[in-house]
């Protein structure tokens, strides 16, 4: 397994191999939600919310974590090296998650729009024929659930009563939803994937699958539910604020190449 | 900066079972606004490392004390509610040596 | 919480109240044990409080130092670790307030006198951070120092915080290990990265060796009278000297003070005395990164402030 790579070394036109561009959509988008969720460590609006908010955030590295791994031991490019060893515009998260995390509303927003998203993303999955995927997906949706109880309590928190709260929620959810429909962006290889079986259905039917699911929802919140359909595989670390948060990451990683830390 | 004057949390208390067939135990206390979050947050602030099969979560207010000693500790002796408040061993060694004298003198006669 | 006790009417005169105080301070310097709903004279509630909130603010500002490693750690494992050492102080500010809010100041009170400078926290927090050794020598040293000090405090005279500490204690040592992990990889690495600990190592011992305060009179020193605390801050020293110092020669890091040396006749660490003016200055808050870490704090407060007033604007009374 090669460790400490740079991404001179990782030719990924050679991984454009469907799955691999599946598994790397699943961990692009674990680990850059993760990353802005744990910057609210030490600094949520309360000390006991700041505990469980970072329980999420360490979650999902730890599924962009498993992801990677998934993918390594098809690759036997390690884990790390993708995380860490790319340019911004070779990730493949969806666009939705390149933006920083903003204020509270706003994280909570894109947490609910995600999560809902992911949700509906992962009961498909559960069913692929990618056995390995399939278990791995099983046991996130366990702990996926706390996700959804969570992003729940606090949608239903911050509608609860006119004022301020409910004004930047309703906003955040409006400015953020166009981008939310590009977690279901066809893939690149999509056909492939659902002939095999490995993606058991259609993102196309899932994004639809989840807006119905989200419609009362978003009545009740006052969200204007705009936006096209993508047609086109709009994922990508093109955001400026991700240009921000990729150095950051990979400023010591990258201080000395192919180090042990 | 103010310290607004929104109402203060309420604050809940955690019990936990660590094993099967263990009793439920107190680990502590936290801050909520209601329930359905008092709940949530125990999971994280009293077990993130796995350390609880089950959680209590309840409101402070629902707790009552009792703490006078007068009553939990009252001067009167009360050891007969206890098993050291009982001394059988004198009376079972007399009675033992008395049947066994008794035993003997049978086997001597017979 | 009703009590019982409360229920009955008990008529406290001047003599009694002369003769509880006596009885309780008796009780806490003969080791007896205090917990928050028993009687307690204003002096003794008055010092754990301090202690506790001078405990719970440095956790928090704890936080401080290390948060923007936990956007820069050099793998995922690593950055899994740091998130939840991090977690865990604040986890620890979280019990550590609710401790000193059941002493009768409300949290928003204690978070509002330490952005306004009026109450402390421990020196070391009050250092930037200019590398990722930091993050491994924080981690391992200043936990060890700071897990020193708090094992002696498991044995407190007022028991919600001698259970807290046992708490925390459990947790601190993860991350000891977790930072001596990190050192160790270090130093096993590039000549760049066995530079950068050592680097590191130069800056923080002059703030570690200021962490336990100078030598205190014990006969004069309340909290070791009342039991409160239980160690004075020399012998603390000589604990954390005794267990780490050849830890880090056995690496081969050198320690920045060439007076450092084990006595063998007094079994004593002989070392230059700490420069006890920079740490009183520190602690009042003219530290390196006090004033940027205080603001920082102020306005992470200020601008999640319409969270609380949302979430906690549903009128429930507290319990």
């Amino acid at each position: 397994m090669t460790t400490g790579t740079t991404t001179t070394d990782v030719n990924l036109s050679t991984q454009h191999a469907a799955r691999s561009t599946l598994l790397l959509t699943l961990a692009d988008d674990e680990l850059v939600i993760g990353y802005w969720d744990t910057e609210w460590t030490g600094i949520a609006p309360v000390l006991e919310e700041d505990v469980a908010m970072s329980s999420i955030a360490q979650d999902e590295i730890g599924h962009a974590l498993a992801y990677y791994e998934l993918l390594s031991s098809q690759t036997g490019i390690a884990p790390d090296v993708y995380a860490y060893g790319r340019q911004p515009d070779e990730y493949r998260f969806a666009r939705l998650l390149g933006r920083a995390r903003g204020d509270w509303a706003i994280t909570m927003a894109r947490r609910y729009l995600y999560e809902t998203a992911d949700a509906v993303r992962l009961a498909s999955l559960e069913r692929s024929s990618h056995r390995l995927l399939a278990d791995l997906v099983a046991k996130m949706r366990r702990e996926e659930q706390y996700h959804l109880m969570h992003v729940q309590t606090w949608f239903e928190r911050f509608l609860a009563r006119p004022g301020e709260a409910r004004d930047r929620f309703s906003a955040a959810l409006t400015d953020l939803w166009p981008d939310t429909l590009d977690v279901f962006a066809p893939l690149d290889g999509e056909d492939d994937l659902l002939s095999e079986g490995i993606l058991p259905d259609p993102m196309a039917e899932l994004r639809a699958r989840w807006q119905a699911m989200l419609q009362p929802s978003l009545d009740r919140a006052g969200v204007a539910v705009s936006g096209k359909a993508p047609t086109e595989c709009r994922r990508g670390g093109q955001h400026p604020d991700f240009a921000w948060l990729h150095n950051e990451m990979t400023m010591v990683y990258r201080s000395q190449p192919g180090a042990e830390w | 900066m103010t310290v607004g004057p929104h109402p203060p949390m309420a604050i809940y208390e955690v019990f936990q079972q660590a094993r099967e067939g263990d009793p439920m135990t107190h680990v502590g206390s936290l801050n909520a606004p209601d329930d359905e979050l008092a709940l949530q947050y125990a999971r994280d602030v009293f077990s993130r490392r796995y350390e609880a099969l089950r959680l209590w979560v309840v409101p402070r207010a629902s707790v009552q004390t009792i703490d006078d000693l007068d009553l939990l500790r009252p001067p009167f002796d009360r050891s007969y509610r206890r098993p050291d408040g009982y001394n059988v061993v004198p009376k079972l060694r007399a009675i033992k040596a008395r049947v066994a004298g008794t035993q003997q003198e049978a086997e001597v006669a017979g | 919480m009703t009590t019982l006790a409360g229920r009955v009417v008990k008529t406290v005169e001047a003599a009694d109240e002369q003769r509880r105080r006596e009885e309780f301070f008796a009780h806490v310097e003969g080791g007896g044990k205090v917990e928050a709903t028993d009687w307690i004279p204003d002096e003794y509630r008055i010092a754990v409080l301090r202690f506790v909130e001078m405990h719970a603010n440095s956790e928090l500002m704890g936080v401080l130092p290390e948060r923007d490693w936990i956007m820069r750690a050099p793998s995922l494992k690593r950055k899994l670790a740091l998130t939840s050492k991090i977690q865990d102080e604040v986890g620890h500010a979280q019990i550590l307030y609710r401790v000193a809010e059941d002493l009768g100041k409300s949290r928003e009170e204690m978070l509002a006198d330490l952005i306004a400078g009026k109450t402390k926290f421990h020196n070391v927090f009050h250092y930037p951070t200019k590398s990722w050794a930091d993050v491994g020598i924080i981690a391992w040293l200043v936990d060890a120092a700071a897990i020193v000090a708090q094992q002696a405090l498991r044995e407190s005279s007022y028991a919600p915080y001698a259970r807290a500490m046992k708490r925390i204690c459990a947790e601190e040592s993860v991350h000891i290990i977790h930072g001596r992990d990190v050192v160790l990889a270090m130093i096993s690495g590039t000549a760049e990265q066995q530079a950068m600990v050592q680097e590191a190592l130069d800056r923080w011992w002059g703030p570690l060796m200021q962490m336990h305060g100078p030598p205190s009179n014990p006969e004069k020193d309340k909290d070791l009278r009342w039991k409160i605390k239980s160690k004075h801050n020399e012998q603390l020293r000589q604990e954390f000297l005794n267990t780490y110092v050849p830890r880090l020669w056995e690496i081969g890091l050198t320690v920045p003070d060439p007076a450092l040396r084990h006595d063998e006749d007094t079994d004593r660490w002989l070392y230059t005395e700490p420069d006890w003016n920079e740490l009183r200055s520190v602690v009042t808050g003219n530290g390196p990164a006090s004033q940027s870490r205080l603001d920082f704090r102020r306005l992470s407060f200020e601008d999640t402030a319409w969270v609380r007033d949302a979430v906690l604007g549903n009128g429930r009374v507290a319990a």
